[in-house]
């Protein structure tokens, strides 16, 4: 992989301070924990006082440290004009960024130009051969992922076995917020495959609406995900289904869309807040219970694999779609 | 019996066919569907029909989403008339329910688990089961169709006046905060040059207003205070301005510093609008919530449950603990006990309290704020004007005080005391007029006719019904108006003739009314002895007719016949819904 610059982490018209991110500024100006994405903060929590100044401007010396990345001295940025190099992930789609203080998870920007939440860039110079033998170099983009926003990142990052989600795959994204993982998800298909994306808040989907049109591989749906029904004309069958609803019934939730969507053998991907089953409970025996609950709906588990240190007392739950078996 | 299939695509519908009647009947149907060239086999393509644009095919969806039966499908579903006895599989229960009320068709819906398996063979495999309809066909449609969806469903949402009250009370905070901050700023930089004022003028509007009108502290002796401070205030100011230890200042630093207080002034003149337009908005919405708990901790409420709808749907135990999350998790991981009470906390009720009585009182409050919002959220509140929505509201704070003065060992609240609509409690008798800017819900912006009507009736800007507030008044003007009009028949009293008791009875008798009446008419003038000694009972009418006639050279009456005839017909209905709301209230309360 060819040497390349970083660029500021200044992005587009959203992004704002560098490295605002929408989940910082929770707590503060925000409506109803949804993001905001014009005043997002980076690091601080309940920010909307101007104190600290935190995340800086990205110039093209130091690129913003990225969302709460910052506040957590997770791998927030890559720290800008240093050499990095890009590899591919073992899972198809993602993409390693090498070179900074530590490594980073990056997808392929499928809208060169445009960060959707003011995530940091990173542009290479990619050689391509011709059919006649020559090569040409051309630049690509890459948007770094942060782990500690998406909680399909933490399990990449925290190693999981198979993410079912490649170039190409059709994905029903449950939960998908205002989008920002949706992005990546979004990139990781790549132009061929298709993400669904559920969301139920108006606010949120206000913004993921917003996201989706820059996409053409992303479907919005504002709607609520336990009533399939009302969203069966959008979504075909999918290979995989993504679930992060945070609700005590989302073991129901993933198995009534599974149940009319998912194909025979499909993915499923749960991620499991303990604290929104059950709050009283340990957080094992929550996760033992949800993946219980997964077999009777004929999923089969697959592997467990907790979200420390991204999130506390949170857990993947990947498994196959068994149907009638 | 034949067995059709409804496809729903995003381009439109699909009517297939299945070649084997009982298919559905059969065991390891899942099996065979999964392979399509059997299902190609299966099911035949009976008939197609597309969506001609995108705007139908949004409608289309709307309405199949939703259960209904939309044009297209209805002109689809004409087709199987012809079929003495069919049967058809749909996705939807509901959809499959109104297809079987549907007139005119001989069909019967299947949908349900027996179907799902179908549908996502049908689903998986649309493309080979309906010719023409490439995948990337669909995809492109799918992607058009959802995005207009999406789109339309967020244009209509249903809580967007919630919204409007979220937005309002946080904003309520958001100022608190920043006029706080601005007023101690001013107080400081105006200090330098004048710090004695703070410690007399507490209030931080007047000391903006002071320090906007009078500048330097060497005006403060030729300034003319009385519209801003009580006079004893002023006097102390000014000998204090006399011998300050303040600084001396440019005119530059106060223009700065007056530009401040500016803002101070600008921020508390908003922060009282917005205050009365959140108690109208809190009254037309969730009346009765406003009754039992006032508008900020009702709108505190409602934006933390995020609509006025998902706040009715919390038991009133959730509403309890409603902003004490924290504690209430805490206490249950820890196996303490749990919070008495979040943000009822700030309502006048659980204030009164004290001691235990505060989660005693809590928790009843909460229990019938439970029951206020479902009359607020789901009633149905058409022709009523705002005591009335607010009825149970208003009858249960009355309850809730009373039990609170049973528990603290106070005497209860005197029979007919009440509530006024601001929430303060009145004793009886007393009459309290507090003229609130009411919310015009014209300038809402709600489409819904339904709904628009609703809530036209508590509005007092509109129009509408500010006439009939003007109306009552004017009524008693008209009642005034006729009591001098008697005092002066009373003059005439003394030429009519007094008549014994048995008098009074034959001609009662003979004019066909009761002796009572008689006897008032009578003394009053408005019965006439004929001749003959036959009684003559002038009607209303002839009443003012002759009145008329009498007072012609007196000024005209101000107000028509016409008019008043319409007043008295409305004063009746009015006493009429009073009686009504009187009767509900009573039957609440009992």
């Amino acid at each position: 992989m060819a040497p390349f610059t970083a660029r500021g982490g200044r992005g587009g018209p959203g992004g704002g301070r560098g490295g605002g991110a929408p989940r910082g500024g929770r707590g503060g100006f925000s409506g109803r924990g949804s993001a905001n994405g014009v005043r997002g903060r980076g690091g601080g929590r309940g920010g909307f006082g101007d104190r600290g100044g935190r995340g800086g401007r990205g110039g093209p010396a130091r690129g913003g440290r990225g969302g709460r990345g910052g506040a957590r001295g997770g791998p927030g940025g890559m720290k800008g004009g240093a050499k990095v190099v890009i590899e591919p992930h073992r899972h198809a789609g993602v993409f390693v960024v090498r070179g900074g203080k530590e490594d980073g998870i990056a997808t392929r920007n499928l809208t060169p130009g445009e960060s959707v939440y003011g995530e940091k860039r990173i542009s290479v110079d990619e050689p391509v051969e011709n059919d006649d033998g020559t090569t040409t170099t051309t630049k690509v983009e890459y948007r770094l992922w942060n782990p500690f926003r998406s909680k399909l990142c933490a399990a990449i990052a925290g190693g999981a076995d198979d993410i079912y989600i490649r170039p190409g795959s059709r994905v029903l994204y449950i939960g998908a917020a205002s989008g920002t993982s949706v992005s990546h998800v979004a990139d990781l298909v790549g132009p061929t495959g298709f993400v669904y994306a559920v969301e139920f808040s108006n606010r949120s989907g206000r913004d993921l609406i917003a996201m989706a049109a820059k996409r053409p591989n992303v479907v919005p749906i504002v709607e609520d995900a336990r009533q399939p029904v009302r969203y069966r004309m959008v979504v075909p069958m999918v290979d995989v289904i993504f679930a992060d609803v945070a609700q005590p019934d989302q073991a129901r939730i993933v198995a009534m869309n599974a149940n009319w969507f998912l194909k025979q053998g499909g993915g499923v991907l749960i991620s499991i807040k303990a604290n929104c089953i059950d709050s009283t409970a340990p957080a094992a025996e929550v996760f033992a219970s949800e993946v219980q609950k997964m077999r009777a709906e004929s999923i089969k588990p697959k592997f467990q694999l907790t979200l420390e240190p991204f999130e506390r007392d949170h857990c993947l739950v990947a498994g196959i779609y068994t149907r009638g078996e | 019996m034949s067995l059709f299939v409804l496809a729903e695509t995003p381009a439109g519908y699909g009517l297939l066919k299945a070649s084997d009647k009982k298919m559905l009947k059969n065991a390891d149907l899942a099996a065979e569907l999964g392979k399509p060239e059997r299902l190609i086999e299966m099911l035949k393509l009976k008939k197609f029909v597309k969506f001609d644009s995108a705007a139908m095919a949004l409608e289309e969806a709307a309405a199949v989403s939703q259960g209904q039966i939309p044009p297209l499908l209805t002109s689809l579903l004409e087709d199987l008339q012809a079929e003495k006895k069919a049967s058809l599989a749909v996705a939807d229960l509901k959809l499959g329910t109104a297809i079987s009320n549907l007139p005119g068709l001989n069909v019967t819906p299947v949908a349900g688990s027996d179907t799902m398996d179908l549908f996502r063979a049908v689903r998986e495999h649309v493309s080979s089961l309906i010719p023409g309809l490439d995948q990337d066909v669909l995809d492109r449609m799918t992607l058009g169709l959802s995005h207009s969806m999406s789109r339309h469903k967020l244009k209509f949402s249903a809580d967007k006046v919630d919204s409007m009250i979220i937005q309002a009370i946080k904003m309520l905070d958001d100022i608190d905060k920043e006029l706080n901050v601005y007023a101690m700023r001013t107080k400081e930089w105006y200090g330098w040059h004048f710090p004695e004022m703070a410690k007399t003028l507490n209030d931080n509007l007047a000391y903006a207003r002071v320090v906007r009108s009078v500048g330097m502290r060497d005006n403060f002796k030729d300034a003319d205070l009385s519209d801003i401070l009580p006079e004893d205030v002023e006097v102390s100011l000014k000998a204090s301005a006399e011998l300050s230890m303040g600084v001396e200042i440019t005119e530059d630093d106060l223009k700065n510093a007056v530009e401040l207080a500016d803002q101070v002034i600008k921020f508390t003149e908003y922060r009282a609008q917005l205050t009365s337009y959140l108690e109208s908005r809190m009254r037309a919405i969730a009346p009765n919530l406003t009754a039992l708990v006032g508008y900020l901790v009702g709108a505190r409420l409602i934006s933390h449950a995020g609509s006025v709808l998902s706040l009715a749907k919390a038991p009133g135990s959730t509403i309890q603990i409603l902003g004490a999350e924290k504690a209430l998790f805490r206490a249950l991981k820890t196996k303490k006990d749990t919070p008495k009470y979040g943000i009822m906390y700030h309502s006048s009720l659980v204030g009164q309290a004290t001691g235990k009585n505060k989660g005693k009182i809590a928790r009843m409050l909460s229990a019938k704020v439970a029951l206020g919002l479902r009359v607020d959220a789901l009633g149905d509140d058409d022709e009523e004007d705002d005591e009335q929505r607010a009825a149970l509201g208003l009858t249960n704070r009355i309850k809730l005080e009373n039990y609170l003065r049973r528990l603290e060992g106070k005497a209860a609240l005197p029979k007919g005391t009440n509530v006024t609509p601001s929430g303060e409690i009145v004793s009886a008798g007393q009459f309290s007029l507090k003229e609130t800017g009411r919310y015009a819900v014209d300038a809402d912006g709600v489409v819904d006719h339904d709904m628009a009507d609703a809530d036209a009736e508590p509005a007092t800007k509109s129009k509408k019904s500010k006439k009939p507030r003007i109306e009552v008044v004017e009524e008693k003007d008209v009642d005034m108006e006729d009591a001098p009009e008697d005092s002066d028949d009373d003059s005439d009293e003394a030429s009519v003739k007094k008549l014994s008791e048995k008098e009074y009875e034959r001609l009662a008798d003979l004019s066909g009314i009761s002796v009572k009446k008689f006897k008032r008419k009578y003394e009053r003038g408005d019965i006439q002895l004929g001749e003959d000694g036959n009684p003559k009972v002038l009607s209303k009418k002839e009443l003012k007719k002759l009145r008329k006639t009498e007072n012609n050279d007196e000024p005209a009456e101000p107000s028509p016949e016409k008019k008043k005839k319409r007043k008295a017909e409305d004063g009746e209905a009015e006493s009429k819904k009073d009686k009504k709301s009187k009767k509900k209230r009573e039957s609440l309360s009992a």
